[in-house]
């Protein structure tokens, strides 16, 4: 994400802040609790393994700012190597 | 003629009083009036709504008995709410002139049962805020004051329907995003239990607490809603399987013989006299009214909030990650790809977004992942188990929903202190309980919410408890200065 000084400047103290309040979660005696990463009980949901009629090629690129064809268009993914 | 409930406009429906296109009119004409001082819409789905319309005058002119009591009746969804080829932007510049290929699972029911939609709500970017003051395309004024913000992340949703323009709207919420717009606003605003709304169709902020739900002026209206949108959907794994207990069934019954709890954590320091008086109020009201009320405890409530402010801005930063100027979304062109990413998201991503980004990046990054998130996770069970433990002494909670009520625009321009509006309720998604607030009260003539939350699965109680307490009070029967104009 491409930030200014100026911005980098500000987010350095509201990030500071906020990291102050939240070091309070430290003292929690956590030793015997076990990590929740989802509220439910739901494990390995599948669906059937059957193939449904895909989005489609037009529709999903319908949104892309540039493209070619079937393709999404990007800049060269070296760039940044030989602009340097 | 005061704004009506979907219960009122559908039985005028029937009756042959009035007609989804006159509804349609009436809608849209408010609109125009407030829009210029409310901004609650980004986008006014004129076209759809008329084929809407007409569709659902064919209905039920050939099915009365059998449509859905939604059928032809106007309502709005907040902007992170996909629907097929119209505009939906997250309040983000990123995604200005996006239009989703697909209509969302819990759009699509609505759509399925009659509604129309007659517009996409303003809401503060991405959903990440309190107040409505983070949407790229500027604030939402508070029906009540307009001076004042509307709550948020939700905000469009909830002032269009305190101002009287539509009988009910969709927001989202995931750390308080539908019960605080909905308290600040004087409208019922329900969170129903994690994985009980398909969340396919819904731009993700943080996937393991976002959950869908509706804003009503009665409680009664809420449930027709949730019974409408509530259900498995294959296409969301996290989509709950288990039958919904329907909501209207055990509505009216009441809360003799129920027992209430009173988390001691959540009527704290920072909450507000004119709030603690009339939320107390409202205890003795449920009391008065045969439920048995006692203090209870919640000991991590302090905590919960850092929890959230860890896991919140981690899952937005993963999810966040798709938003790069290649697939959908603008780009900021530049002849590399890293320079292309970087500068895409410089420009589309507001403060607000960019300083979760930043913190969840921190959070799960590897020197940190341990003392932060996994801490996080660790005490979000703590969070989690505290909840259940009430649960087997008390049948529900009942609370404040926000500390405050509506609070002037730009009082809070401190991260922290905007963060702090979701204390009482973020609690809740942490833990994927349902919990709803219901009007209570008045201070200034801002409104206060009374919170009602109970264990997962029991969306049904917690609308039975606001229910009774709303048909012993008439606060929901008190309309803002918009929408007495409206009538």
């Amino acid at each position: 994400m491409g930030l200014s000084d100026a911005e980098k400047n500000r987010l350095l103290g509201e990030l500071e802040a906020i990291l102050d309040h939240i070091a309070r979660l430290q003292k929690v005696d956590t030793s015997t609790l076990a990590e929740t990463a989802q509220v439910g009980d739901l494990v390995n949901v599948m669906r059937p393994d059957e193939p449904e009629e895909p989005i489609g090629a037009a529709a999903a690129l319908r949104n892309a700012p540039v493209t070619d064809g079937n393709y999404f268009v990007v800049g060269a993914i070296q760039g940044v190597e030989l602009d340097a | 003629m005061t704004p009506r409930t979907i219960t009122e406009l559908a039985a005028a429906l029937r009756d042959g009083s009035t007609t989804p296109r006159a509804l349609l009119d009436d809608a849209f004409a408010h609109v125009d009036r407030t829009e210029k001082e409310l901004n609650a819409y980004l986008t006014v789905t004129r076209e759809l709504a008329e084929l809407q319309a007409d569709a659902a005058m064919r209905t039920l002119a050939d099915h009365p008995d059998t449509a859905s009591p939604l059928c032809g009746i106007p309502m709005a969804l907040k902007d992170v709410l996909c629907v097929d080829g119209i505009e939906t932007t997250a309040g983000s510049k990123m995604l200005r002139g996006f239009k989703p290929p697909y209509t969302g699972t819990a759009v699509q029911r609505l759509f399925d049962a009659g509604a129309v939609c007659i517009g996409k709500t303003n809401c503060d970017e991405f959903a990440m805020g309190s107040s409505t003051e983070n949407s790229a395309y500027g604030p939402v004024s508070n029906p009540w004051d307009i001076e004042r913000v509307p709550g948020g992340s939700s905000g469009g949703s909830a002032a269009t329907v305190a101002a009287g323009s539509v009988p009910y709207s969709l927001g989202t919420d995931t750390g308080g995003s539908i019960r605080q717009p909905a308290a600040l606003c004087g409208v019922v605003g329900f969170k129903p239990t994690y994985g009980r709304i398909s969340r396919y169709g819904l731009i993700a902020f943080a996937s393991s607490l976002d959950q869908i739900g509706p804003f009503t002026r009665t409680v009664e209206d809420c449930a027709l809603v949730y019974a409408a949108i509530a259900g498995h959907d294959p296409r969301d794994s996290t989509s709950d399987p288990r039958a919904v207990d329907d909501p209207l069934a055990a509505l009216h019954t009441g809360v003799a013989g129920m027992r209430l709890g009173i988390p001691r954590e959540y009527l704290g320091e920072g909450t507000e006299p004119g709030v603690r008086a009339a939320v107390e109020a409202a205890f003795r009201v449920l009391e008065a009214q045969g439920a048995t009320l006692r203090e209870v405890s919640l000991p991590s409530t302090d905590v919960a909030l850092s929890v959230y402010y860890i896991i919140a801005p981690a899952e937005c930063s993963s999810n966040l990650a798709r938003y790069d100027g290649v697939r959908f979304g603008n780009r900021v062109e530049r002849p590399s790809l890293t320079e292309m990413y970087l500068q895409t998201r410089g420009a589309g991503f507001g403060n607000e977004v960019k300083r979760r980004v930043m913190l969840g990046t921190y959070a799960l990054s590897s020197g940190y992942y341990d003392a932060y998130y996994r801490q996080a996770q660790k005490v979000r069970t703590l969070v989690s188990q505290e909840f259940e433990a009430v649960f087997t002494e008390v049948d529900a909670i009942v609370c404040p929903t926000s500390p405050s009520v509506a609070f002037t625009m730009g009082s809070r321009d401190d991260p922290l202190s905007m963060y702090m509006c979701d204390v009482v309720t973020l609690p809740a998604n942490l833990a994927g309980v349902p919990g709803i607030s219901v009007p209570c009260g008045f201070v200034d003539g801002l409104p206060v919410g009374l919170q009602v939350i109970a264990p997962r699965f029991e969306d049904a109680r917690v609308l039975r408890v606001a229910h009774a307490y709303e048909q012993a009070t008439d606060f929901h029967t008190v309309r803002s200065p918009y929408a007495r104009e409206a009538a």
